[in-house]
């Protein structure tokens, strides 16, 4: 419903009157509607028409052909590498909901002060530059990096490890280690509406703490826990820069593909229709996480 | 009636039954362990008993060396004001707090440290804590479910329990889409399904307006009557107690005041506090006379008073002069000639107020204008009554009116 729309036009003004002052209040909300119109919905919509064109020796042909979408599909490298991001950004947001369900449990679990500073602390790294956080984790994870010397120094392995250097697995590991305090978020935001008196209900009514915990407080943190899916999917898989940082050669991801076709490929009308792609499966992400966000809200 | 034979607590009935008998036995080999009570007789007819219990958060007392006895199958009502540590007593009984002091015996056994899901009560919460994502039927059957028991077990029970409050079609509803009155019988529904033997109920008709509120009152103690399980029910309405309750037990700052029936702690306050919980009450203030007999005068500003005692009572006993409290309830004052009783005060009638069935006489005493003395009279359909400014007799008859110490 557009701003002011449920305002009544001030009765005792008479007919003509009224319809200036309802322009005047269009007028008025115009700049609101004006600024995500601009900044927003154009630039996608620029976007979608540059996806239907095409490129002849480096020059743009303006004229709408789906050739892109039909490259997409039929082309025998882009397929495979598209499959293969959604498994890895699927396999990072089960990796962070993982992780970050204990941490958000434990933090409703403290009283008071301490609550919110440790969520805070959590969250800091979140103010951190990306860059900086990336090459902490490569030098963490790198051939010679903290990882292999601590396993090195301790006579667990002979010679470094290279299951985690400049492969899928690194890209995996790092936007894990970069996206948990995303997760973190609305599962204890989910956990903290879970009402106190609903686990005293059930432990009234004969109930273990782990029968407490499993048919009450996880299907109540459940819409939290949806939404962190969808937000760390989405995140995952709309980032470039830490598969290109930590992927090498073969950690190849779908953001890199779009990546290379703004830069070195020099073919924006297939980038633009490979960001369409992927702007669909980021849609149906957040709906989805929507829907099963929802499902557990009864009151 | 089948459905009450089945809920019966007692050891005979049903495979349930048997487990918590079972549970208790079991309870009292872990519990004797770390608790330093030993297993005392249960006294028979005597459900639960609070010995010398107290309650603090930090430095602050909430409960004072409260001891209340819950008997088998009665309807127990804790009345006070908030504050009053009525909830205390309920949280402490229910397991979701532990005392600081005494002890709270079951069948003999110290239960204080006891956790939750293991005492065999059951809770109807304040604001039902209804849980939001099963329906109806999920949330009647949880107890039953957590406990393991068959498919075909519960699907009769949650029928039967259903039945009992009368939500029979309701089943596949989600608590969201009940009113209020329906969720307050899905939460008793729930809490009384795995047969407890007794149950906890919080001021759970607060949240309802006056005239669900009185259905549910007599609903519940018919349900109460039905399934013949001892109910402790926490409200702070004095109307709602007295309807409900086969006893009451009156707090007030952390202490209890007076446990009795209704017409008793109606009628026989033991207390200043009682005395004036209870609707509009007359407390003429006064200095004890002389000792002895069934009878103990009192000076007050209106002349002397002639009250009944009971036989070793604390006032039949109170030294001479001692500051106490003449009570005497305003609809046991008559006035006019007819009127018989010891005590006759001379009044000037102050405000008349009509209220409808009956009607109100503030008065004022010639001798001590500025005291007041409360008359509820049978109102009359030819409006004969007293008037403002009238002159009148107030009488009351010595076994009207008690002594309470001030």
């Amino acid at each position: 419903m557009p701003l002011g729309a449920g305002m009544k036009a001030p009765s005792h003004l008479a007919g003509e009157d009224q319809s200036a002052w309802r322009l005047g209040r269009w007028a008025a909300a115009a700049p609101a509607f004006a600024v995500p119109l601009c900044l927003i919905l154009a630039p996608i919509a620029l976007f979608l028409a540059y996806s239907f064109f095409s490129v002849d020796h480096g020059n743009v042909v303006y004229s709408p052909t789906i050739a892109n979408y039909v490259r997409f599909f039929t082309d025998p490298i882009f397929l495979p590498i598209f499959w293969q991001t959604l498994l890895l950004c699927l396999a990072v947001a089960i990796l962070c909901v993982l992780f970050a369900y204990p941490v958000a449990y434990f933090l409703t679990s403290l009283r008071g002060r301490r609550r919110y500073v440790l969520l805070v602390l959590l969250l800091v790294p979140l103010l951190m530059s990306y860059v900086i956080k990336i090459y902490a984790v490569r030098s963490i994870l790198g051939g010679n990096g903290m990882l292999n010397r601590t396993l090195l120094a301790l006579g667990v392995i002979d010679k470094p490890l290279m299951l985690f250097v400049f492969n899928l697995n690194a890209v995996l590991l790092t936007l894990t280690v970069l996206l948990i305090p995303f997760a973190v978020l609305p599962i204890f935001l989910s956990l903290e509406r879970v009402p106190r008196a609903l686990r005293h209900a059930s432990a009234d009514l004969g109930a273990s703490q782990a029968q407490t915990f499993w048919r009450i407080t996880f299907p109540l943190s459940f819409p939290g826990v949806a939404s962190a899916m969808s937000f760390v999917f989405v995140l995952a898989i709309g980032d470039f820069l830490t598969p290109q940082m930590v992927g090498g050669q073969s950690g190849f991801t779908f953001g890199r593909i779009i990546y290379s076709q703004f830069g070195m490929a020099y073919n924006w009308p297939f980038g633009a229709a490979l960001s369409v792609i992927l702007a669909a499966v980021v849609i149906l992400a957040i709906s989805l996480g929507g829907r099963f966000g929802r499902r557990g809200e009864r009151t | 009636m089948t459905w009450v034979r089945r809920l019966a607590p007692h050891p005979a009935h049903g495979p349930s039954c048997l487990t918590f008998h079972l549970a208790t036995r079991r309870q009292r080999r872990s519990y004797s362990s770390h608790c330093f009570t030993g297993v005392t007789m249960a006294e028979p007819g005597i459900l639960l008993r609070l010995r010398s219990v107290s309650k603090s958060y930090g430095s602050t007392p909430i409960l004072y060396d409260v001891n209340l006895d819950v008997r088998d199958g009665e309807f127990l009502t804790i009345l006070g004001p908030s504050g009053s540590g009525k909830t205390t007593i309920l949280r402490l009984i229910g397991g979701f707090t532990t005392p600081s002091g005494g002890q709270i015996l079951l069948d003999g056994t110290n239960i204080a440290a006891m956790p939750i899901n293991r005492r065999p009560f059951n809770t109807v919460f304040q604001d039902y804590a209804l849980f939001p994502h099963l329906t109806v039927q999920a949330n009647v059957a949880y107890g039953l479910a957590v406990r393991g028991t068959s498919a075909a077990e519960i699907r009769r029970r949650v029928t039967d329990a259903l039945e009992l409050v009368q939500l029979g079609p309701l089943g596949e509803r989600y608590p969201a889409q009940l009113s209020g009155g329906q969720r307050q019988r899905v939460a008793l529904a729930r809490a009384i399904i795995c047969r407890p033997r007794l149950i906890l109920l919080d001021e759970p008709l607060a949240a309802l307006d006056v005239e669900l509120r009185r259905q549910m009152q007599s609903f519940l103690k018919s349900v109460q009557t039905e399934i013949r399980t001892a109910f402790l029910f926490v409200t702070h309405d004095q109307e709602e107690a007295i309807a409900m309750a086969d006893r009451i037990c009156v707090m007030s700052a952390g202490r209890i005041q007076q446990i009795g029936s209704p017409h008793e702690v109606y009628y026989r306050p033991s207390c200043e506090f009682v005395a004036r919980f209870f609707g509009e009450n007359n407390l003429l203030p006064g200095r004890l006379g002389p000792l002895g007999g069934a009878i103990r005068s009192l000076e007050t500003k209106l002349g002397v008073l002639r009250c009944s005692v009971e036989e070793h009572s604390e006032m039949a006993t109170a030294p001479a002069g001692s500051a106490a409290f003449a009570v005497c309830r305003p609809e046991a004052i008559q006035f006019g000639e007819n009127a018989r009783g010891e005590n006759r005060v001379e009044v000037r009638v102050g405000q008349v107020s009509f209220g409808g069935a009956s009607t109100m006489i503030v008065a004022h005493p010639i001798a001590h204008p500025a005291q007041a003395l409360r008359m509820l009279l049978p109102s009359r359909s030819d409006g004969a009554s007293l008037a403002a400014g009238d002159s009148a007799t107030f009488t009351f008859a010595a076994d009207q009116c008690r002594l309470v110490p001030a």
